[in-house]
């Protein structure tokens, strides 16, 4: 099958997905290849560790399917996730109104 | 699974292996060099060069307590060890069959016998682990919320066998609190149940001796549980789970204690990373927390209950933290890392040589019940150790250290160094100086007033020479009770140095009896 004909069909293209997007590096042990999905550096796993080609999609499934198991573990043991971040922006809206109240003559 | 019981038992005689086909019938008596092998070790490190050393003779998988009772009472009779496994995610060994014989898998015995609304409990078999519990139990508003890093993976009764530490035990207990009677097989073969009195759902006895403690934590030394009941909590409606980053360990170590004396009713427990485990988490990409250098240490709060209990004390948590110097990390990364806690032991694992590479290694923690003003001390002779450690064998890594608050006050501290073995690595030079490390952390946890063990217990090669130490006239009467109870030491013999129970009373007769060396040889 020709690449147009995958293009045009929406079918496995190999070579894409064979080929990860490119590499920014993170820290000098990490790299990112998808947007919030951090990797041991590559270059750390040639001695000890063999490395597997992955197709992207397979990459994407895993982090998805940890995704999923952490979002039900969640409704495992809660009905509800608070929000730090709210909590703390009520915390500081209050602080805030305090202290305009505060400096009120 | 029915081929002759026979066949691969070369240690046991013949007409104990009938019996037992007599008893379980021959689909639930394992002799495959699979079977056995698979239920020969745990999760903890062990020396792989050495893994047939600790294969039992046979598997057998009883289906009721009755079962159990039977093949405890042949394996008396006939003087052969016998060693339970649930879950076998353990971390000291206990269902390690150190002497060969019996191991009584309990995996069928993993029923849902009753649900009482009225009371809030559950009676369940042992072969039950906490998640599949609390599926059955989401229907009814309720929650076993015992809570280890195991807990998709671990069963209730090895979490009696274990006297296990839950996460949530903070706000909700510990597995002592929350199992409230179980039945138990003796090592004579002899049926009984121990809780609180003689209620099977009572939480508070003044009515005799209180054996239920006794025959929790003791590693399969004292028997096997049957059947438990256990306390009940309705779900939480909210859970809270903030993690905030310090630059500096004192500050973190400060928060905590701030946090667990704040007196917020919905307080669950605080954590408490140490620089290393930092580190560890910056270069571990299933964990990887992504902050600045200048970041040293992290706590997290987390709190369970009723939402509006959780959203103010929550406020009051959030606060404090701030306050100390904490800044919060997002609810991305103090979410999803707490959720990833209930089920540590799906985590994949690498380590790093001392050159940087990856390795790959398996994760053992070395654990110990801290109060909070010895941490620091604690924390920095621990490191001291296992960089020696591994000055001299390259195939450990220091994964840095935790410290969970055991009770809501912050009393003491869950204190947990992790440390990444090359197993395949391991040789007997390298596993002696791990076995000596190991010894020296307990050390460090007597010497500044804790214990061996708040979590895993203390039976392995090396921390168990001090255990005695620890115990003092206690262990004394360990040993009594230990011979008492297991006249012939069938139960688990090997741990915990019980040997010792029979030095003056010609115990060889028996499978682990006083000439056998045991792993606590050389107490100090």
């Amino acid at each position: 099958m020709s690449g147009t004909e995958q293009g045009s069909g929406g079918g496995y293209r190999y070579g894409e997905q064979h080929t990860a997007p490119p590499v920014r590096r993170v820290t000098d042990v990490a790299v990112e290849r998808f947007e919030d999905v951090y990797e041991v550096d590559p270059r750390l796993m040639t001695l000890h560790v063999a490395q597997q080609l992955f197709p992207n999609w397979d990459t994407l499934r895993i982090v998805a399917g940890r995704e999923d198991h952490l979002a039900w573990m969640h409704r495992h043991w809660a009905h509800t996730v608070v929000s730090g971040q709210e909590l703390l922006d009520e915390i500081e809206a209050e602080e805030r109104a305090e202290g305009a109240n505060g400096a009120a003559p | 699974m029915s081929a002759p019981a026979t066949a691969a038992a070369p240690q046991l005689p013949d007409r104990l292996l009938a019996e037992l086909v007599d008893v379980l019938g021959p689909a639930y008596v394992l002799t495959s060099k699979t079977a056995r092998y698979n239920r020969a070790r745990v999760p903890a490190p062990f020396p792989v060069h050495r893994w047939p050393e600790r294969v039992p003779d046979l598997v057998v998988l009883p289906g009721t307590a009755e079962e159990t009772a039977e093949v405890v009472r042949l394996a008396n009779a006939h003087r052969v060890p016998i060693v339970p496994r649930d879950g076998g995610t353990g971390l000291t060994d206990g269902a390690v069959p150190e002497r060969r014989g019996i191991v009584v898998d309990v995996k069928r015995m993993n029923a849902v016998k009753e649900i009482d609304t009225d009371a809030w409990t559950a009676t369940v078999g042992p072969g039950i682990n906490m998640l599949k519990l609390n599926e059955a139990l989401a229907p009814h508003g309720l929650i076993y919320p015992d809570d280890p890093a195991s807990y998709p993976c671990s069963l209730v009764g090895g979490r009696i066998g274990t006297s296990g530490w839950s996460l949530v035990g903070s706000r909700y207990g510990h597995s002592r609190d929350l199992v409230l009677s179980f039945q138990l097989v003796l090592p004579t073969g002899d049926l009984i149940r121990v809780g609180d009195g003689g209620g099977r759902k009572t939480s508070k006895s003044s009515s005799g001796y209180q054996l239920k403690h006794l025959f929790m934590g003791h590693q399969g030394t004292l028997g096997i549980a049957t059947e438990a009941t256990l306390k009940l909590y309705p779900k939480p409606e909210a859970e809270l789970s903030p993690f905030f980053a310090f630059s500096d360990y004192d500050s973190a170590h400060d928060c905590v204690r701030r946090l667990a004396r704040a007196g917020v009713g919905v307080f669950a427990g605080a954590v408490l990373f140490d620089e290393w485990k930092v580190d560890y988490l910056r270069r571990d990409d299933e964990a990887y927390i992504p902050q600045p250098k200048d970041v040293r240490a992290l706590v997290c709060a987390v709190a369970y209950g009723n939402e509006d209990e959780v959203r103010a004390g929550g406020r009051r948590l959030m606060r404090i933290a701030r306050d100390a110097g904490g800044r919060y990390l997002g609810d991305e990364v103090s979410q999803g890392d707490w959720a990833a806690r209930h089920d540590r032991y799906a985590t994949p694992l690498h380590g790093r040589t001392r050159e940087g590479q990856v390795a790959p290694m398996s994760w053992h923690c070395e654990d110990a019940a801290v109060n909070w003003a010895r941490l620091p001390a604690v924390r920095r002779e621990w490191h001291a150790i296992v960089e020696r450690l591994r000055e001299r064998h390259g195939i450990f890594d220091d994964w840095g250290m935790f410290c969970y608050t055991s009770a809501d006050t912050g009393v003491d501290y869950l204190t947990e160094i992790d440390v990444g073995i090359w197993e395949q690595r391991l040789d007997d030079e390298a596993w002696a100086a791990w076995v000596d490390a190991k010894r020296d952390i307990a050390d460090v946890a007597l010497r500044h007033g804790g214990s061996i063990s708040a979590c895993h217990g203390s039976c392995r090669e090396g921390e168990v020479d001090l255990v005695p130490l620890e115990l003092g006239g206690g262990y004394d009467v360990m040993c009594e009770v230990k011979r008492a109870l297991d006249p012939h030491n069938i139960m688990n013999p090997g741990k915990y140095g019980l040997h010792r129970a029979y030095s003056d009373s010609g115990g060889g007769s028996g499978p682990g009896g006083g000439d056998v060396g045991g792993s606590g040889e050389g107490v100090r």
